[in-house]
């Protein structure tokens, strides 16, 4: 057995769904167009992109949720439209968000609930469950109602059902959504953990730290299409060639900035950062020298309060693939 | 593969008892509202100058509304609200079958529903001091026994349905009173014109459903409940038969057109 | 004041309008139409053969009973589904917590509701027409239509009084239908209200749409304005008693719902 993990071949998903007044007019969704990639055994595989982009098109086709509309996907070397059945008993997956739980029931109900659907036998359960619970830290309230959590709290339980019958492969859809700073460091420690005992799992996140601490290679796709694939390490060196310069600046200045800068080739990515105070521009280029030039004349505290160059981050990769070839 | 296991059928069983019979919903409908149609069956009765009520078809036949009523609302819940919170696509993406969970549930709902007869059967004998004299008590037990049986079929059908589309629970909804009236729950089936009781034959609860009253009514013909017994059986396959083969289909659709969820 | 009243009128059809896109957004309208008249029909027919076996001789009285009882589960349904459909969708809280006034947004969803439920009655009484030979000719048309709309109205105040049971706990619409199927009984559809047990009748002219029904009736016998001014007069009334009590209540148990934090708690 020498298959990878996961495996997809020109994937492809078009939803067809009916609208108009009459309900007769149907408008097709290209949600996931061509995406291909394999996932070795043990490895960490991120997807990341854009709101919209298909992740959990593709997530949910890989894990016999969707049926593809052509393309071809395996998991450890078996057909998700083919060997359905095998396929399920080996896979584990958790959705972001507070569906997917019975509200009236406890979570070591909604956990039995589910061990019984994976046919765990009863004492295996009772001993996982509380296992589980614990690494997920909820095991002080296993007892409550699942409708009195907080949607960190579901998010993490969402975890331990995924992990109920100890699946090879595990699909995360925005795991860390809603965790608190700790928790998301835990959760993350429970991933390598989950790693070290030769799982396989695929990720999707929008926080690019979490990414890029964790991933062993990543998949950024965009408009149903893979953008870029490779390891965090290898997609910050393809634009190692660029620098960062990011600049405060007084708010009402900020477009006459943008306009000097205007010059600087097409290959520059200008982004503007309203949420921080003062605002911020931050500038991806090759010509770091042009962009001091030309913003030295404007170093004084009516226009430029801070100016500073810093290394590249995941971040600035997926900004400027996400946005660069956009123009 | 998806066998059926015990430990499945108790679990399934229980939480669906948790989850959606123990619930004030359950309240309305397997007492309050048959409760309600006795009562327009006996109110009826009164202002059509008739001073008993007819404690077989407006009595038991309140029961036998909960019990459909109870069904078809149920099942409709299960698969609704299933696919609202996210659940149905975890179910179906276990290695348990969804068929085989609709079944078990469908088989509560069943029960749960025998809960609305047993309410008309006390009413009718401690309100309205029934007697049962005459009854062909083996006759009542081997119908209502099919009768389950038949509600069974139907409602693993009606599950399968409901998980077609986003949009069958509306019909299903439309089905329900269809169902009672074609049917007879509350009166025989020979008030009916002609040709809506040829209609009504194609439906195995009507069949189980008529011998049960007429054993009630004191019919010991063992040829007549034989046929009608037979025919319960016959139809409640025959559905089943439609059901397996519809549930390859619906598995596949489902999938292919993003409903297992509401987004 | 010209300025809130516009405000007022403007969020009164925007939420008509939002309710009238929620309900066709499932369906088409023909589903939307078959669906509407389905089970009202199916119940009819089954109150119908109810009647006829135990020699209940009259199935044109069960049929314009059923037909009234259209607009009437229209107008309560109404209001009530908008409230615990947004508690449901977990957007109540939003409209809860934006500075709208509460009487526009539900009285705009249920205005949506009443003139659906009367087009539907309507419709009805056509139908009707077409397969039992309800005979129409001697009927004052508008005055029907006018008891019909005015059932909807009347009812739409039980609505809030159910809608606001809806947010304290989740299921109003339950509880609402369950009482919607006491109708069958109490406000004279299937059977006169002097049949009725002493205790139930003192209920029943205790509710809205019996005086409203009865006078629809006396309508659909050829009687004229006269006869039936003072049926309506109290119709009016009691439905005003109850719109209040109704509004009022959801007033309340919009606070107390603040307090015990249950406004979205699905
Ligand atoms: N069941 C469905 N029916 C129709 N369109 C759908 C369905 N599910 C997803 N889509 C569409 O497919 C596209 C991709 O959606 P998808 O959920 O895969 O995105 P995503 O990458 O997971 O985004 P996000 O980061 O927001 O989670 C979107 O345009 C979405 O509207
Ligand atoms: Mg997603």
């Amino acid at each position: 057995m020498d298959s990878f993990a996961i495996e997809t071949k020109s994937l492809n998903k078009v939803f067809i769904t009916k609208t108009g007044f009459w309900k007769n007019k149907s408008k097709s969704t290209m949600a996931v167009e061509d995406i291909s990639f394999s996932v070795e055994r043990g490895e960490l595989f991120g997807l990341l992109g854009p709101n919209g982009a298909g992740k959990t098109t593709t997530v949910k086709m890989l894990t016999t949720l969707l049926l593809p509309t052509g393309g071809t996907a395996k998991i450890l070397g078996m057909d998700v439209v083919k060997q359905t059945a095998e396929v399920r008993k080996h896979i584990g997956f958790a959705f972001s968000g507070s569906r997917g739980l019975y509200n009236r029931l406890t979570a070591f109900q909604n956990l039995k609930y589910f061990a019984e659907l994976y046919s765990l036998k009863d004492d295996f359960a009772n001993k996982r469950i509380p296992m589980l619970l614990d690494l997920v830290g909820l095991a002080d309230r296993a007892d409550d109602r699942v409708e009195t959590y907080s949607s960190g709290m579901t998010q993490r339980l969402h975890l331990a059902r995924a992990l109920l019958h100890d699946p090879e492969v595990l699909f995360l859809d925005e795991p860390t959504v809603g965790i608190d700073p700790v928790g998301s460091r835990d959760l993350r420690k429970t991933i390598k953990n989950l790693l070290s005992l030769g799982k396989t799992i695929l990720l999707t996140t929008h926080y690019m730290a979490e990414a890029e601490e964790l991933c062993h290679r990543i998949a950024i796709v965009k408009k149903g299409n893979i953008v870029a694939l490779d390891t965090p390490d290898a997609l910050k060196r393809r634009i190692s060639g660029e620098s960062v310069i990011e600049a405060s600046i007084q708010s009402d200045q900020i477009q006459v900035l943008i306009d000097k800068l205007k010059v600087l080739d097409q290959r520059t990515v200008i982004t503007h950062d309203t949420t921080t105070e003062p605002e911020k521009l931050c500038i991806r280029t090759t010509e770091p020298g042009r962009v001091l030039e030309l913003l030295s004349p404007y170093l004084n505290p009516q226009y430029i309060l801070n100016l500073e160059a810093r290394s590249q981050t995941l971040e600035d990769v997926y900004i400027a693939i996400i946005q660069g070839d956009q123009a | 593969m998806t066998h059926l296991r015990w430990g499945l059928i108790k679990q399934q069983m229980s939480v669906q008892f948790l989850v959606r019979t123990m619930n004030p919903l359950s309240l309305g409908l397997f007492v309050i509202q048959p409760a309600v149609f006795s009562a327009v069956g006996m109110l009826l009765s009164r202002a059509a100058g008739n001073s008993t009520p007819d404690l077989v078809y407006s009595v038991i036949g309140g029961g036998i509304m909960g019990m459909w009523s109870g069904l078809v609302f149920t099942s409709t819940f299960d698969i609704a609200g299933d696919r609202r919170n996210g659940m149905l696509e975890l179910i179906v993406g276990s290695p348990t079958s969804l068929n085989l969970i609709e079944s078990i549930r469908t088989f509560t709902n069943v029960l749960s529903g025998l809960f609305s007869l047993v309410l008309a059967f006390m009413a009718a004998t401690f309100i309205f001091g029934y007697s049962f004299t005459g009854v062909n008590t083996w006759g009542v037990i081997v119908s209502l026994l099919l009768l389950l049986f038949a509600m069974w079929s139907i409602g693993v059908f009606l599950a399968n349905f409901l998980a077609w589309s986003r949009l069958s629970g509306t019909f299903v909804d439309y089905l329900e009173m269809p169902i009672a009236f074609i049917c007879g729950f509350m009166y025989p089936i020979r008030v009916l014109p002609v040709w809506l009781q040829h209609i009504s034959g194609a439906i195995p609860i009507r069949w189980a459903l008529e011998a049960m009253n007429e054993s009630l009514l004191g019919s010991f013909d063992l040829k007549y409940l034989t046929i009608h017994w037979a025919m319960t059986i016959f139809l409640s396959l025959v559905l089943i038969a439609i059901t397996t083969w519809m549930q390859v289909k619906v598995h596949d659709k489902i999938r292919l057109s993003g409903e297992l969820s509401s987004i | 004041m010209i300025d809130k009243f516009v405000h007022i009128i403007r969020i009164y059809f925007a939420e008509a309008w939002l309710s009238y896109q929620g309900r066709f957004a499932i369906t088409s309208p023909f589903g939307y139409i078959a669906g509407k008249l389905g089970f009202p029909f199916f119940l009819m027919l089954f109150f119908i053969f109810m009647g006829k076996y135990v020699g209940f001789s009259d199935p044109l009285y069960i049929v314009i009973g059923n037909i009234l009882l259209i607009p009437a589960s229209s107008g309560m349904g109404g209001v009530t589904l908008a409230i615990s459909d947004e508690r449901q969708w977990g957007t109540l809280s939003y409209v809860l917590g934006s500075p709208a006034p509460r009487g526009p947004v539900f009285m705009g969803r249920a205005f949506y509701y009443i003139v659906d439920g009367f087009v539907t009655a309507l419709l009805g009484f056509g139908i009707a027409a077409g397969i039992f030979g309800l005979d129409l000719s001697t009927v004052n048309i508008f005055l029907l239509m006018i008891c019909s709309l005015l059932i909807a109205v009347t009812s739409s105040g039980l609505g809030f009084l159910f809608g606001s049971i809806s947010l304290v706990t989740r299921d109003g619409w339950m509880i609402l239908s369950t009482f919607l199927s006491f109708l069958y009984i109490l406000v004279g559809v299937n059977f006169p209200v002097a049949s009725l047990p002493m205790i139930l009748q003192k209920l029943s002219w205790g509710l809205p749409l019996t005086r409203g029904i009865m006078a629809a009736r006396l309508v659909m016998e050829g009687e004229g304005w006269s006869s039936i001014s003072s049926l309506i007069t109290g119709e009016v009334l009691v439905g005003l008693v109850y719109i209040f009590i109704g509004y009022f209540f959801f007033l309340f148990l919009e606070k107390r719902s603040m307090h015990s934090g249950t406004l979205d708690a699905m």
